[in-house]
């Protein structure tokens, strides 16, 4: 099988690549936060990423919202779901070793998943809203993903906005850099990691809200985003907040551009092979993470 | 009391040895169906109860082997005992690949790299029609043999466990759990952490290798959904943390129980089943992270090696 890539193939895998990264990015960073903060990988972040969808999904077909008004809303709701999460179980395993926290999250993904599937079925459901591209000098831009990259970048804007210049956005950065430190300083650090969980949640149903005018919705499809989203971490550098921005942009222009190799059906293995390709060359990150 | 214990052992296993000749097909089938278990949770509860490090794709070993065992059987008409060593070779190749970028780091690499590695197999199996069948799957030729392979299936049941046994009991297993405490102090210690893990992976992606292509030829047709389900490897992780994970006997114990309560109880809402295993890990995690054989262990004051 040969191939011939023309710039304008090229062109267009960039443009691909750049809305899809930009998604990735948002979601990521969520994750980031949470591991950065409490050193929980948290596996349910894919379920709570679907119960972000779904939020979407049910007030876009019941109370005729736009769906791109409703990612504020999704954000508010899954952010309450990931305190009152932090607050009731993981709290508990944040000093534990690492088995009990993986273990704990993945239970609670188990759950969430099974628990969408018998409230809401295994249906596929779909947000119709906007369809078909926007054509501009012979490059097709998405219509859906052009407006989900605008909300992405505005959200994922707004964190490293919280994060550079606000007290709680400093907090965070010092609870995540050393915890005891931050607690002589009179950070409450348990104040703090329920926020940043919640923060990390509503990050992940902001990216599902923007997903559900993208994909079809049902209970399984956040499994993936908790391991493309540590993909982005791990490429980006763990502990480096920006890293995320990197990690994530990279990883969809590396998708796209093996969609012009190779059938989407192998796009899994890509971002597979990637994450084993990083971690035997470059395992502290692209950027260089902090090492734990 | 040795005497006791080592007499009831071999009572059990002539009771089993002797059972397919009295016991309907459906028994049979079950008690297979328990060896299964018990040979899958036995061998998560080697490289995650002993090392620490989470396997969260034990399935990817499981379906390795099914479908190594399968193309080997129905493709170049190897005998299903024979399938069934390959399956567990083709699921050591597999472990040696995935464990040596991520088994030389420390933290959550692995955990998230065994997360995926399901999916990345399923689509590996779909691409490669040619040779597997991709989605329509793979049938191998007719034949029962559901009694020889009840037998098998027990001996490899026994193997894991007897291997945890040997393990637990030896310097490289105190090794292994040296390296689940704190593996900083074990480096310090001289001990060569990566290998160790490695060892760990390895031994403990043989029997879910066995076990696959052993199903295989005991269902007569996979598929990629029949072979890589996520709930066979939550299944096995509940198995084993209930019955008390880092212990030799605890996978056992959570494999016959929680059967058990399946065929029993749950078989009447299959729906409910799945959550219930959710929130059994939460529960366990929790409230009793040394599971039932530990929390005995503790109170009885029974030996650390079972």
């Amino acid at each position: 099988m040969s191939v011939v890539v023309t710039p304008a193939m090229l062109a267009q895998v960039i443009v691909s690549g750049i809305l899809a990264g930009s998604l990735y990015a948002l979601v990521a960073l969520g994750l980031g936060l949470i591991f950065g903060v409490m050193r929980v990988i948290n596996i349910a972040h894919g379920p709570l990423l679907m119960l972000g969808a779904y939020t979407t999904y049910f007030l876009t077909t019941r109370l005729n919202m736009n769906p791109f008004l409703t990612v504020p809303v999704a954000m508010a709701a899954l952010f309450v779901v990931g305190v009152l999460l932090q607050r009731g179980l993981v709290d508990r395993v944040v000093d534990a070793p690492e088995l009990s926290s993986l273990l704990l999250t993945f239970g609670i993904s188990i759950a969430l998943v099974n628990l969408a599937q018998l409230a809401f079925t295994s249906d596929l459901r779909a947000v119709e809203y906007i369809t078909g591209a926007w054509v501009l000098g012979g490059l097709a831009f998405s219509k859906p993903r052009v407006i989900a990259f605008v909300f992405a970048a505005g959200v994922t804007a707004l964190s490293f906005l919280l994060l550079k210049f606000t007290r709680l956005g400093k907090a965070i950065r010092a609870t995540s850099q050393s915890r005891e430190v931050a607690m002589v300083c009179g950070v409450d650090v348990g104040r703090i990691h329920m926020l940043t969980f919640g923060l990390g949640a509503a990050l992940a149903a902001a990216g599902g809200a923007l997903l559900a005018v993208i994909v079809a919705i049902q209970p399984e499809m956040g499994g993936v985003w908790t391991f493309k989203s540590f993909l982005v971490i791990v490429l980006g550098g763990a502990g480096n907040y920006p890293g995320a921005l990197v990690g994530g942009l990279l990883l969809g222009l590396v998708e796209q551009l093996a969609s012009l190799f190779l059938t989407t059906q192998l796009s899994e293995v890509v971002a597979y092979v990637l994450l084993v390709l990083v971690l035997l060359v470059r395992p502290s990150g692209l950027l260089g993470g902090r090492q734990t | 009391m040795k005497r006791v214990v080592a007499a009831a052992t071999l009572l059990l296993l002539a009771a089993l040895a002797a059972y397919p000749v009295f016991g309907t097909g459906y028994g049979v089938r079950s008690m297979q169906q328990i060896f299964m278990w018990i040979a899958l949770a036995g061998s998560w509860n080697l490289i995650s109860g002993l090392t620490g490090y989470v396997s969260f794709g034990h399935v990817a070993f499981f379906g390795a082997g099914a479908y190594a065992g399968a193309i080997l059987v129905a493709g170049a008409g190897w005998p299903w005992p024979l399938a069934a060593l390959a399956g567990g070779a083709a699921a050591t190749v597999l472990a040696v690949v995935i464990g040596y970028p991520c088994l030389r780091l420390k933290g959550p690499y692995f955990a998230i790299a065994m997360l995926g590695l399901n999916e990345v197999l399923r689509a590996l199996v779909s691409y490669f029609e040619g040779l597997t069948g991709g989605g329509n799957g793979l049938s191998l030729p007719t034949l029962d043999a559901s009694v020889p392979i009840y037998y098998v299936m027990g001996v490899l049941a026994v193997a894991v466990t007897a291997m945890a046994w040997l393990i637990v009991t030896s310097r490289f297993g105190l090794r292994l759990m040296t390296i689940r405490e704190d593996e900083v102090a074990a480096e310090a210690m001289g001990i060569d952490t990566f290998h160790h893990k490695l060892a760990a992976l390895l031994l403990s992606a043989v029997g879910p290798g066995v076990a696959g292509a052993l199903m295989a030829r005991d269902q007569g047709y996979i598929e990629p959904v029949s072979v890589f389900p996520l709930a066979i490897t939550v299944t096995m992780i509940v198995m084993a943390l209930f019955g008390g994970k880092g212990t030799v006997f605890g996978p056992v114990l959570g494999a016959v129980v929680l059967f058990v309560a399946q065929e029993i109880v749950w078989a009447s809402y299959p729906y409910f089943h799945p959550l219930l295993f959710g929130a059994i890990i939460v529960a366990v995690v929790l409230l009793m992270p040394r599971g039932v054989l530990g929390l005995l262990q503790q109170r009885y004051r029974l030996p650390r090696t079972i």
